[in-house]
Order: C-alpha cells, then structure tokens, then sequence
C-alpha cells in the first residue's frame, strides 16, 4: 500500500487551473473557471456541447491561450507555453494516428521528437503497447486495426514518455457501446497503473460518473458544480445539475415559511412540510421553489413513512431491472417512478391511479421553476 | 476503400443498374476517348515506323542528330525545371489555402482559379509585353538604377521557363491543396502535444501526408510542360526550340510526318514510362493509409 501510494504521488502533477477566461469575441466560452486537481485524481469535466469542457481542455493543452486566467501543473506556470513544450499526453476522439506510419513508430513518435536513439524508443514503444495489451502488433499500419485497438494505441503513444498528466477529449464516443465499456475499464486501470493525473472530457454522464474520482459540471463556460459522482448524484448543488445528472422529477411548489422546518404548498393544494434539509437552495417565505426527486426514491403504496401523491397512471414500460411508471399528479405535471422487483405489479394498467410514498429525506427544494 | 469489387452504378433508390445501362452510360466517354486520343496516337506511330518505308529509321533520325537529342534533352530539363519551381511556389499558396479561412481564403483561391479561365495565349502575349525591352519589367529595373542597360529577356529559355510555371502553377496548386486539406487538424495538434516542434510536425506529419498531392501535381505539371507549345513558340529563342515546336514545325514546314511521328512516339514513350514509374513507386493508397 504504501510502495503504491508513494508512486502514485511521484508518478501524477497537480494542477491549478485559476480564474480562466477564454472569449471569442462578444461570447464566452470559458467565464472564470477554477479548478484545483490533486496529483494523481481522475477528474471529467462534463457539460452539454458549448459548455466550454473542451475549451478548457485546449487551454491546458496548449492549442488556445485564454484571454485571462491561468493554468498551473505542480506550481510551474503553463498557460502561455507552447503544447510541444508542455509535455502532457492526451487522447484524442478520433484516435489521431499518423496513417503513414507503422503502430510501432506511432507509439515511438514522442521519444523520436524527445530525441532518443531508434534501439530505445522502439524498445520503449514495444512496452507501451504491452502495457495496452497490443504486443506484437507494432508493424502494422493504423487502418488495419479495428478503433478499439487505434485507441489503445493512441493511449499507449500518451503515456509512453511518461507525462504525469493525461488529457483526454472524448475518447470513447466514437467507439461503440461494447467497446466503449472495455476502454473504461483499461483507462481505469492505467490510472490506477501509472498514478497518472487524468483530465477526462465528456458529454456522457453515466461514463464521468463511473471512471472520475471528481466530476466538475459545466454550462455556458462556468462549473455549476464539482465533486464526487455520489454526491453530485444524490445532492445536486443546483437545478442544473439536478436536470442534468441521471433522471429526476420537478414540481413547482411555492415555499410558505423557512424555520426548522421547510412548508411547502403544493399546486393540487396540499402544504407538506419537509426537513430544513431538504433546501439545497433555501427560498425565501412566498418565494415560487421547485422540489426535485428521483424516480427510484418513489415508493409505490401509503403504508411507509413520507408523503403520499397519488398518480394517473399514462404508461408502464418494463425495463429489466425496474418497472417504469409513468403519470400525472393531480394538477398535471408529469411523474416517474421506477419501481424494482417488476414481477409482482403486472396488475397495474394505464389509467389506474396509483398512491407513492415520497421518504422525506428523497426530496430537495430549489429556488426557480422547473423548465 | 473497395479495390477489388467491381465497380458498379446504382439507382438512387439503392438497385443495381444492368450491366447494358452501365455500358451505355460509360460508352459516350470511351469513344471519344478512343476516336480522338488513341486511334491518332496510334496512327502517327504507325506512321513513324512504315513511312517512307517499313524501318526504324525515323527513329535513328531522333537519336542520331545531335539537334534533335538537345531539343529533346532541352525540352526534359524545361519541364523538369517548371516541375520544381512549381512546387516550390505552389506548396506554400497550397498550405496557405488549406489554412486560411473566410473571405481571404475565398481571394486566395480566386487569385489562383480565375487564370485557369482565360486563354494561355493571352497570359503568355501578357508576359511578352512585360519582358519587351522597354516593357515593364527593364523600366523598373532601370528606374530602380539596377542596371543601365535592358536586359534580353523576351525570347530567353527563362522567358519560358517563367511564363510556363506561370501557367501551369494552378495545376500544381489545386492537388497538393486537396491533400492538405484532407488532413485532419487533429494531427497537426497531437503531434504538438506528442513534443514536434512546428518544423517537425511539418516535415514528419504534414508533409509526408500531402506528398501524394506534390506527386499528382508535379506528374501534372511535368507531362503537360513536356508538350507545351504556345509559350516556348511565342517567348523563346528559335535556336532554343521545345519538342513540340519542333514536332509543328516537321508537319507545317518540312513536311516530314514520318520523322515528326516519330518525336511523338519518343515522347509518349517517355511520358508512359514516367507514369508507369510513378505508379510503381509510389503506393499512394497505403500512403494515404488506405490499403486494405
């Protein structure tokens, strides 16, 4: 444990990404982003497209310089170096092999450019791509690989000169969903190998969730929220991310008074009262809030602890592991429930009206409406 | 890439045209091909070897005479020096076009598209005002006080070689541009990122990748400067005369069709070999990555 961990610390740069601006004209792409990484942490950065993860990417890479702001890996100033003097490795999305030449001179490339001698590189080369389980396929030409194996190889060509960080823009969405699971786990794995500090663009929520130690959420160019998947998951800091991150019901409620205690009217007319808690965002007396809760918090019957709503039932679609309900509360606003154990509920229909149980400590209260 | 399928047309609607349709549709093009190109072709080197009578002795005449030998030997090494100063100029517009974005990208092309349309002739009469002994290019070198006396240069072999790169550029311009532009921004950016330098991005990713555009360019630029006619006939010296010149002047003057058959038999020997040579030479689909 301890050998591991000291490597580990040898092995991955912090980095400090402060006050980041970048702007292209009058729009903001990037608006005042800071981010500190821990050597040797796995972190996404995870928005929609035009949220500004990639922006962010390309400034620590070095293909733009932001207009304000700046990056630090281990307390040495970046923001304005060249990539070529950066010595970071990073993955691209469309693996980016060099198709005139061999697998084994991809993988050399870097060590070439760092000036080896042709005996070590090609020696280090072979290693690294035992490293990603393609020994022995270093004369091939990069089109004779299927894309799994031509990531692997761009993976193997990153980390070949030993960078102690690794930038990765989506470099799975273009594999496909087999594949794609396989790569994460062989990233997970070099992480945990190497110690390497990763910084991991995606769009795909369930994939930052699984692989980052820390997920930071972006929209229009600033974080919304930075953490672990859990707690982004199960106390999201705002609306947007509430939206964003897995599946989750909004009714818009009106807040009544804020003490020990939340009051919260309903729109069908029912005033609950939840624990102070629950506010994420504390509203103000009278202020509109909107109260947020997952699908599988949902219990279906009245005899468990919590408030009770009761739903029209629109569809019933079975889903493997769960059975998903969805309905209307009383005053119309859209429910879903995901309910496990589907077996015993084939009794439900579409039409029926169903009672929930909503546990008190499954709700959270923001300010706003839903959208 | 599909190499060895045969190749087959397809309705819009995703069926496969009969083998009569595809004939039809592909044998206006082979006719004119074979009416016009190579049943001449064949007919002059026929020709070259029947008349006056049945011998190569044509062919002796060509290698022979040692005028005939220097003008062919003039007209490999104008080609050849048109070929180089082509890609040398060519490339950098070439990279710059492959770059460039928005309107200047749109001037750029203009600049190198527009003279495709309009004649040769006229570009190489252009040429001859500026290199006229009082023409534009001796004035400002005088005024420049360069030099006292004009300069020869109308009817020079740098006349031609410059007024045929002149022309000819676009040809070398437009397939390397092509190449360029096909390569992803992405490499340029990981080779960075994997520590090249911008010369060595350029000399180990870039330019290798784009070779097959040098290649099709120079091999474009090379057959078609070997029969060039207009320019070395209307701006170069009679005493420093191309192939072709030559050739037009057996047929219009001397009336030699035989001997100027067998010029042209010597040339598209040249010309066959060449591409034959490049083909073999060159394996441009596993170049470009694309064997398989």
């Amino acid at each position: 444990m301890n050998i591991a961990s000291a490597r580990q610390s040898a092995s991955g740069a912090s980095i400090r990404i402060s006050r980041l601006e970048k702007r292209f004209g009058a729009v903001s792409a990037v608006d005042g982003v800071d981010i500190d990484i821990a050597a040797g942490e796995f972190i996404a950065l995870l928005g929609p497209s035009g949220s500004g993860k990639t922006t962010i990417l390309m400034s620590v890479a070095g293909f733009e310089f932001p207009t304000s702001g700046t990056i630090h890996v281990d307390s040495e100033d970046l923001t304005y170096v060249p990539s070529n003097r950066r010595n970071l490795g990073m993955v691209f999305q469309n693996y980016t092999l060099f198709p005139h030449m061999s697998i084994l001179d991809n993988v050399a490339f870097p060590l070439k450019m760092r000036g080896l001698r042709t005996a070590e590189r090609h020696a280090r080369a072979e290693a690294a791509l035992a490293t990603v389980r393609l020994a022995g396929y270093g004369h091939r030409r990069p089109n004779e690989l299927s894309g799994g194996q031509q990531q692997r190889v761009a993976l193997a060509r990153a980390i070949v000169y030993q960078p102690r960080v690794l930038l990765m823009d989506e470099p799975l969405s273009a594999l496909d969903k087999n594949l794609r699971e396989d790569m994460q786990l062989e990233i997970k794995r070099l992480h945990a190998e190497l110690g390497i500090t990763v910084i991991f663009v995606t769009h795909d929520q369930s994939e930052a969730l699984t692989m980052a130690d820390r997920i930071a959420v972006l929209r229009d160019g600033k974080i919304q929220q930075i953490g672990p998947a859990r707690q982004l998951y199960e106390r999201p800091a705002n609306l947007f991310t509430a939206g964003f991150i897995g599946e989750m019901n909004f009714v818009d409620v009106r807040d009544e008074s804020v003490g020990d205690d939340v009051a919260v009217a309903l729109p069908w007319g029912e005033t609950w009262r939840l624990p102070a808690t629950a506010a994420v965002e504390p509203p103000a007396a009278g202020e509109t809030a909107v109260l947020a809760v997952r699908p599988e918090r949902l219990q279906l019957g009245a005899s468990s602890p919590g408030h009770v709503i009761t739903v029209t039932l629109s569809d019933i679609v079975y889903a493997g592991a769960a059975l998903l309900l969805i309905g209307r509360l009383p005053d119309g606003t859209e429910m879903r429930a995901r309910i496990p154990g589907a077996s015993q509920l084939s009794s439900l229909a579409p039409g029926d009206v169903a009672s929930f149980t909503i546990p008190a400590d499954a709700m959270l209260l923001y300010r706003g409406k839903r959208r | 890439m599909m190499k060895t399928g045969r190749s087959q047309f397809w309705h819009s609607d995703g069926r496969r045209l009969s083998g009569l349709s595809t004939l039809l549709l592909l044998l206006p093009f082979f006719a004119i091909i074979a009416f016009v190109f190579v049943y001449p072709i064949l007919q002059l080197l026929v020709i070259s070897v029947l008349e006056p009578h049945p011998s190569l002795d044509n062919y002796a005449r060509v290698v022979e005479n040692p005028v005939h030998t220097r003008v062919l030997m003039r007209t490999l090494w104008i080609a050849t020096l048109v070929t180089a100063l082509s890609v040398v100029l060519g490339f950098p517009v070439a990279y710059y076009m492959s770059r460039a974005k928005g309107t200047v990208a749109a001037l750029v092309a203009v600049c190198v598209i527009l003279p495709l349309w309009s004649s040769v002739l006229v570009r190489t009469a252009a040429w001859s005002f500026l290199f006229q002994r009082n023409g534009l290019i001796n004035s400002a070198l005088m005024a420049l006080g360069l030099t006292s006396e004009p300069f020869k240069l109308l009817y020079t072999q740098s006349a031609v070689v410059i007024a045929m790169t002149h022309v000819l550029l676009p040809f070398m311009i437009l397939p390397i541009y092509g190449a360029l532009r096909s390569i992803p921004n992405d490499y340029g950016r990981a080779a960075a990122v994997l520590g090249a330098t911008r010369l060595r991005t350029f000399l180990e990713v870039i330019l290798p990748l784009s070779l097959p555009g040098v290649v099709s360019g120079s091999l474009l630029v090379f057959l078609t400067a070997l029969g060039f006619f207009i320019t070395p006939a209307l701006l170069g010296s009679p005493q420093e005369m191309m192939i072709s010149t030559l050739v037009s002047k057996q047929i219009r003057e001397v009336l030699d069709w035989p001997f100027a058959a067998a010029l042209v038999g010597v040339l598209t020997v040249f010309v066959t070999l060449l591409a034959i040579i490049f083909s073999k030479t060159l394996r441009f689909d596993r170049l470009m990555g694309n064997a398989s």
